[in-house]
């Protein structure tokens, strides 16, 4: 009998260090840990946690934040970080809703394009300047940042947009029924998006190489990669995906305010590094990052519905940010 | 023949330190161009120049006569390069690093938008490095874990994913050991049959004369000569390198490069020591510079009594086969053709009638020893100077001679020569033959073995791999080298000294299934070494 009790018992030490091996190495394993600990916590504690309104709501809210994270991950696994999504957030919602104006009357379609160039434009520009002139990222960002924001200021003298046509709100405010489910539109959105650049990022040999540039970038270049463009189009796709979210917020809200999406740029930057992005470059995946927007928000629904103070919520963000890095710090050493 | 790259007047300085100072040069395809030179010379950052990675402050540079704009891409152009130090993506694996940049995948055409074939990536991969000569366990291993040896082979084996028009290598034998250093002299070779261009940087001259058709020697970031390497030998190539002008001077240091690259280090050191001290003790200077004085010149003398027994050995051995051949010419032409006249006489004395049978058949026996006198004396014309030698060369002359001497031993010998060898210089041809002699001989008088191999074989298109082997009992372990002409064994000492002359290397070792094997190596045998 002791025989066969011994391997067993070997067998148990094994897999639970192996299971230790995982949440410490992996930071997926550990992020969905954290999201399951925190919705069950949120569940036992509070009544309206677990009702379909609410996690609709989650679900359409996340949504953006997921969205730009996206590009705020690709950017930090290249080595850098982009301060400016808020602000093309905020002029890209501006611009479109400036387009879909009565005097100017553009189509919805041709201004939520218009929208999505502003975005990409910003960010090529914030590529051009990081990749050729070979300036600090956050500088630069950080420069872009002011310049963008104080163009959506001058914009409208100040004042926000309202009155957008129901297609275009349609995009943020509505549900697609599918069977007994109904899904947030912006929320499918999320999802198209989320696929699409996990095929880009951690799929296809673009992916591959975004993933090489900050701790490999010599070895690129010698094997004949054009890391510049490499660059600019990671910073453009950010800034395009920043206009993205930023025309799911506006149609959300219903209204385009130049002061929208304050603060945002840490939101995404928390999200992407919650989400196993290392702010030391090389790591990172979409899926990590989806589920690190979640948890993010479903913190910060949790923590509206215990009652804690809004302003409760930008220490509780920082602190996060905080001990994701020390953490990352403790796993390098 | 229009040249597939020309650099014309490149210039370049660090700072205010100048590393490439007008440096023109051209290479075809097809063609092997080495750059020369000692660390320093320029030779890194002339590769770099080339690869379009590193922008020169003047000249022009032509591919294909189209004019080129630094910085470029080489890999766009199909110039491929391996660097002294690979220059690896470290959190990838080996596959992924032998792919980058030219990654398999679906759909084609662009490098970024497809899918990557991670399996067929793989099977190539291992192809490749088995095609190298190597394996590693696993295609999926991270790079980072790797030796630089493994790295270096990674970046060659990066060269052959897809057939490129024109290798830059960068003195990539650093981090190789001498196995792979051959693989990839020998995939020069190759690759050069493919038509590939390809310009090689080298500290190690002798790799450089193995496998290129031009040298090109740099000092002091100046092209200072070029050679045709057929015409040119591994003393030119380093004295160019070296850079002294006084060629009876240098001689003795070519002769033994590495002692006298050793002597430099110590000359560096002795210095740097100096510069300490002189820091520190005032007094002291003088005594050091007299020292450091001291000991350069017992270095210049030593060099030149170097020098001095070299050349007076090499006379020896030409005067001591002059003589040979004098001497078996003479026993040849004189003593048997006399000894023959005696013969004819004998027979026709014996053709008289009246004999009595006592004295007839005394006469026959007469007949017989002349013969076999005859016959002796021949085998010494033989041994002093192998009749074939001279006019059928050393092969059809080793042919004859393992002939006889399995004869003569009941060993027999298994006789294994290059078809392709042809003529060699006299001087190598003799040597050659002389270390067979002298080992063959060691295998009758120690070896009590059953069964001895001769090869001569071409390694390279400028080695020559000379072995003697037997299945006997070998050397014992205490068999030292340097010991061996104060144990009195002369015959491995006239055979390393040879060797020596040649600029060969000898090796002797006890084989792993019972036997001994001596091997020589000889490099560019095609040059004429001087025999005065």
């Amino acid at each position: 009998m002791d025989g066969t009790s011994e391997p067993i018992m070997q067998f148990d030490m094994y897999s639970v260090k192996r299971i230790w091996e995982i949440i410490s190495k992996r930071q997926g394993f550990s992020v969905v840990l954290l999201f399951i600990i925190i919705s069950t916590f949120l569940s036992l504690m509070t009544d309206n946690f677990l009702t379909l309104g609410n996690l609709s709501n989650l679900a359409r809210n996340f949504s953006w934040i997921a969205i730009i994270a996206f590009g705020q991950s690709m950017v930090i696994i290249i080595g850098g970080i982009d301060m400016s999504v808020g602000a093309t957030m905020a002029l890209a919602g501006l611009i479109t809703a400036s387009c879909m104006d009565v005097e100017i009357n553009f189509p919805v379609m041709i201004a939520v394009l218009l929208g999505l160039l502003t975005g990409g434009f910003v960010g090529w520009i914030n590529g051009l300047m990081i990749a050729r002139a070979k300036l600090p990222s956050y500088i630069v960002t950080l420069g872009t940042m002011s310049v963008v924001r104080g163009i959506a200021f001058s914009l409208t003298g100040g004042w926000p947009v309202r009155d957008l046509p129901e297609s275009f709100r349609f995009m943020g405010q509505h549900e697609i029924q599918l069977g007994s489910l109904s899904l947030p539109v912006p929320f499918l959105l999320m999802l198209i998006t989320a696929f699409i650049v996990g095929l880009l990022l951690d799929q296809m040999v673009l992916g591959k190489h975004i993933h090489t540039i900050k701790h490999g970038e010599r070895a690129l270049l010698l094997a004949g990669v054009d890391v510049n463009k490499a660059t600019v189009l990671v910073y453009t796709l950010c800034g395009l995906l920043a206009a993205f979210g930023g025309l799911l917020m506006t149609a959300r809200v219903g209204v385009a305010a130049p002061t929208a999406a304050t603060g945002y740029e840490l939101d995404s930057i928390a999200a992407a590094v919650v989400g196993g992005t290392s702010l030391y470059g090389g790591t990172g995946s979409i899926m990590g990052v989806l589920v690190g927007a979640a948890v993010l928000q479903t913190l910060r629904n949790g923590l509206v519905l215990l009652g804690f103070p809004a302003y409760g919520h930008t220490v509780a963000i920082g602190a996060i940010i905080l001990a994701v890095i020390l953490l990352n710090y403790w796993r390098r050493k | 023949m229009t040249h597939i790259l020309k650099a014309i007047n490149i210039s370049k300085t660090f700072g205010t330190l100048p590393v490439i100072q007008n440096v023109s040069m051209h290479i075809s395809s097809g063609e092997v161009v080495g750059f020369a030179g000692q660390s320093g010379a320029g030779k890194s950052a002339l590769m770099m120049l080339l690869t379009g990675f590193l922008v020169p402050d003047e000249g022009k540079l032509y591919f294909d006569d189209q004019i080129l704009r630094w910085p470029f891409n080489g890999r766009t152009l199909g110039i491929e390069v391996i660097h002294q130090h690979p220059d690896l993506a470290e959190d990838l694996d080996v596959t992924s690093n032998v792919f980058l940049g030219n990654e398999l995948g679906w759909p084609l055409g662009n490098i970024w938008f497809k899918f990557p074939n991670r399996r067929g990536m793989a099977k190539e991969t291992v192809r490749i490095l088995s095609q190298l000569g190597t394996n590693f366990d696993d295609p999926h291993e991270i790079v980072a874990n790797l030796s630089s040896e493994q790295r270096q082979l990674i970046a060659i084996a990066r060269v052959m994913v897809k057939p490129p028009r024109m290798i830059i290598i960068d003195n990539p034998t650093l981090a190789l050991s001498y196995p792979y250093q051959q693989k990839l002299l020998s995939l020069i070779q190759t690759w050069q049959q493919q038509g590939i261009a390809i310009l090689i940087s080298s500290d190690n001259p002798d790799h450089l004369l193995a496998v290129t058709d031009r040298i090109i020697v740099l000092r002091n970031g100046q092209c200072t000569n070029e050679f045709r390497t057929d015409d040119t030998n591994r003393e030119e190539v380093v004295a160019a390198m070296v850079g002294t002008i006084d060629h009876q001077q240098l001689t003795p240091i070519l002769w033994a490069l590495d002692s006298y690259y050793r002597a430099r280090e110590q000359a560096e050191k002795l210095s740097l020591g100096q510069t300490i001290l002189e820091k520190g003790i005032v007094t002291g200077e003088l005594l050091d510079r007299q020292f450091i004085n001291q000991l350069t010149n017992q270095i210049d003398a030593l060099d030149q009594v170097n020098t001095a027994l070299q050349n007076a050995q090499r006379r020896l051995l030409g005067e001591l086969e002059q003589e040979r051949k004098g001497l078996a010419r003479e026993i040849h032409d004189q003593i048997i053709q006399d000894l023959l006249g005696v013969n004819f006489r004998v027979e026709e004395i014996e053709a008289f009638e009246n004999l009595a049978p006592a004295v007839k058949n005394e006469l026959a026996s007469l007949q017989t020893r002349i013969r076999q006198l005859v016959d002796d004396l021949r085998d010494i014309c033989g041994n002093l100077r192998p009749p074939t030698i001279d006019s059928l060369g050393v092969g059809p002359a080793l042919g004859s001679f393992t002939r006889d001497w399995s004869k003569r031993s009941r060993i027999p010998v298994k006789l294994n020569i290059d078809p392709d060898l042809g003529r060699l210089p006299e001087a190598i041809e003799l040597s050659i033959f002389r270390i067979v002699q002298e080992g063959l001989n060691n295998v009758q008088k120690h070896s009590n073995a059953s069964l001895s191999k001769v090869d001569l074989l071409r390694t390279m298109p400028r080695t020559l791999m000379l072995s003697v082997s037997d299945n006997g009992r070998g050397i014992t372990d205490d068999f030292d080298m340097t010991t061996l002409s104060t144990s009195g064994n002369y015959g491995l000492v006239g055979i390393s000294e040879r060797v020596a002359l040649l600029g060969g290397r000898l090796k002797i070792q006890n084989l792993t299934d019972g036997g001994l094997l001596l091997q020589v190596e000889i490099p560019h045998p095609r040059l004429e070494i001087p025999t005065s």
